[in-house]
């Protein structure tokens, strides 16, 4: 008994002397504590399996969905480049047009926006590419006079800039007729950016539905342990010390989400794979689909992460306060 | 200087229930004292405002000369580190081990892992507990579970020290223990206030006694004159 009231004491003088705790063994425990609390977040939702399980799968499937249908619209719009190089504005000339009359023309042509490259092509040239590739060859002999007209092979930049051009052109001297055969290039390019903004209204859409998920979770955490919450802020403990065992498991949530939903789109791909290399073989292509990449997959873990992380925000801001010493 | 002072305190509840209405007290640093009287005397409501679980109507409140009235909520934390309580259910978390309990308010005020592991061990011994540190508290029982929170509420040796019916569940032996106990924590020089309705057990300490009655204070002095 003896023993234990000089330890009392001895406690006492040093409590009397105040609590000063170094500034480095503050910062070190915090440290630790956060150490301490991400170690013990994962080992919650690892406690239990079936419920954590739940909650990321359906993070997961939220963030495979638009990333789904993103990838699938960057590998139409790769497949499309390929088409885009070969966008090509026949520009016919009336005929007997004058040497100088053409240059200026050409010049012209050029020096319109969104002109990639302008190719001049002569009637003879065009005869003999007529005579070689068609079989016809000798047919035109039979004929006096050339039939094919002069013509330029305009490429623009872009395909979206195509019809504009075309009317451009047509107003122009000399010409005769313009011809664009890449109307449906020009619709899948629409149809590229609608996917396009489809993804992002997914993605905000499920991205908020993912923000729900977690906070309901993380609701459910704060009301299981209601009781340690009490006692922590009873002992001193400040909200951030609260806060933070739940932030961590909110961005653990959406970080394992993210993982999965890297492994179900890799999973896709492989899936995809054979049939689109089959389809891409009958029509002579070297396509093939390109996946998530290492630069997704962390867009991925960046987009899952803090997408918990602001779940478990709300929760803890709305929940918390209400939970105070009695 | 006093370690707590009253001065004149009102607390008025949003239903409109006045618990205390002009109570005045000192106390100095070191010193014990009995807060007494029926339930709904205003005890609890006492303790609520040194813990700031609540906040004064009217009258301030002082601690070791400081109003802390309106002391900010993002300071509430702080002030509770040099304060210890004990509840009447002793409020242990039964996830965790009997060091873990004790080790709380060490944790949240950010001490190292070693210095912990020794002030709990200190705690634990002086409640002479040493020996049950890595059980459940569930496994305790009613006597030690409150020595548990006794140690709890002095590990981080606190200025003040609260308790609300300590040994509200306890029988006569075990509560004239855990009197002792907050005794020798008083000999080491802290404030302690506690609590109790348990008459006999409080004239046999001869200390001093507050006795509250509907929200006033009706006796404060060493003998107990009333009843």
């Amino acid at each position: 008994m003896a023993a234990t009231n000089s330890r009392a004491r001895d406690g006492g003088q040093r409590g009397a002397r105040g609590q000063a705790l170094s500034r480095i063994d503050k910062w070190q425990s915090y440290r630790q504590h956060h150490q301490t609390t991400l170690k013990s977040s994962a080992l919650k939702i690892l406690r239990e399996p079936l419920q954590s399980l739940l909650t990321i799968l359906v993070i997961a499937i939220a963030l495979t969905l638009p990333s789904a249908l993103y990838l699938s619209v960057e590998n139409i719009r790769q497949l499309s480049g390929g088409v885009d190089a070969s966008a090509q504005i026949s520009v016919f000339v009336k005929k007997g047009a004058r040497e100088s009359a053409l240059e200026s023309l050409t010049a012209k042509l050029e020096g319109l926006s969104g002109v990639a490259s302008v190719t001049y092509i002569s009637a003879q040239a065009a005869r003999d590419e007529f005579e070689a590739l068609s079989g016809f060859g000798s047919a035109l002999q039979y004929l006096d006079e050339n039939p094919l007209p002069d013509s330029f092979l305009v490429r623009p930049l872009l395909i979206g800039d195509a019809t504009r051009l075309v009317t451009e052109i047509r107003e122009l001297k000399l010409v005769d007729d313009v011809q664009l055969d890449l109307e449906w290039l020009q619709r899948l390019d629409a149809l590229l950016d609608m996917g396009r903004k489809l993804v992002l209204a997914l993605g905000v859409a499920l991205g908020l539905g993912v923000i729900l998920v977690v906070g309901n979770t993380i609701r459910l955490a704060i009301q299981s342990r209601r009781d340690e919450i009490t006692v922590v802020k009873m002992v001193g403990g400040t909200d951030a010390y609260v806060r933070r065992p739940f932030l961590y498991s909110g961005l653990l949530f959406g970080l394992f989400g993210a993982v999965v939903a890297a492994i179900i789109l890799t999973g896709l791909g492989f899936w995809l794979a054979g049939p689109v290399n089959t389809l891409a073989l009958l029509y002579q292509s070297q396509f093939s689909i390109t996946g998530l990449g290492f630069g997704g997959f962390v867009a991925l873990l960046l987009i899952g992460g803090s997408v918990g992380l602001i779940g478990a925000w709300l929760a803890v801001g709305q929940h918390l306060r209400n939970i105070q010493p009695r | 200087m006093s370690m707590i002072r009253f001065d004149n305190l009102c607390k008025r509840y949003e239903s409109g229930y006045e618990a205390l209405r002009g109570v005045s007290f000192e106390m100095d640093a070191g010193e014990m004292a009995f807060l007494t009287g029926h339930s709904g005397a205003g005890k609890s409501t006492l303790l609520k405002l040194l813990m700031l679980i609540e906040r004064p109507t009217s009258g301030s409140l002082l601690i070791n000369g400081k109003n802390i009235n309106r002391l900010p909520h993002s300071k509430i934390p702080f002030y509770r580190r040099q304060v210890g309580v004990v509840f009447q259910n002793h409020q242990l978390l039964f996830d965790r081990s009997v060091f873990e309990n004790v080790a709380l308010p060490l944790q949240v005020a950010g001490y190292s892992q070693a210095d912990t592991g020794r002030r709990v061990r200190a705690a634990l011994d002086t409640v002479g507990l040493l020996d049950r540190e890595k059980h459940n508290p569930i496994a305790l029982s009613g006597g030690e579970q409150q020595r548990v929170g006794i140690a709890r509420a002095v590990v981080h040796k606190p200025k003040i020290l609260l308790a609300d019916e300590p040994t509200g569940n306890l029988d006569p032996q075990l509560s004239a223990e855990i009197m002792a106990l907050f005794k020798r924590f008083q000999d080491v020089g802290v404030t302690v206030l506690v609590a109790s309705h348990d008459i006999n057990l409080i004239n046999r300490m001869d200390m001093r006694i507050m006795r509250l009655n509907q929200g006033q204070m009706e006796q404060d002095g060493v003998s107990y004159g009333g009843y």
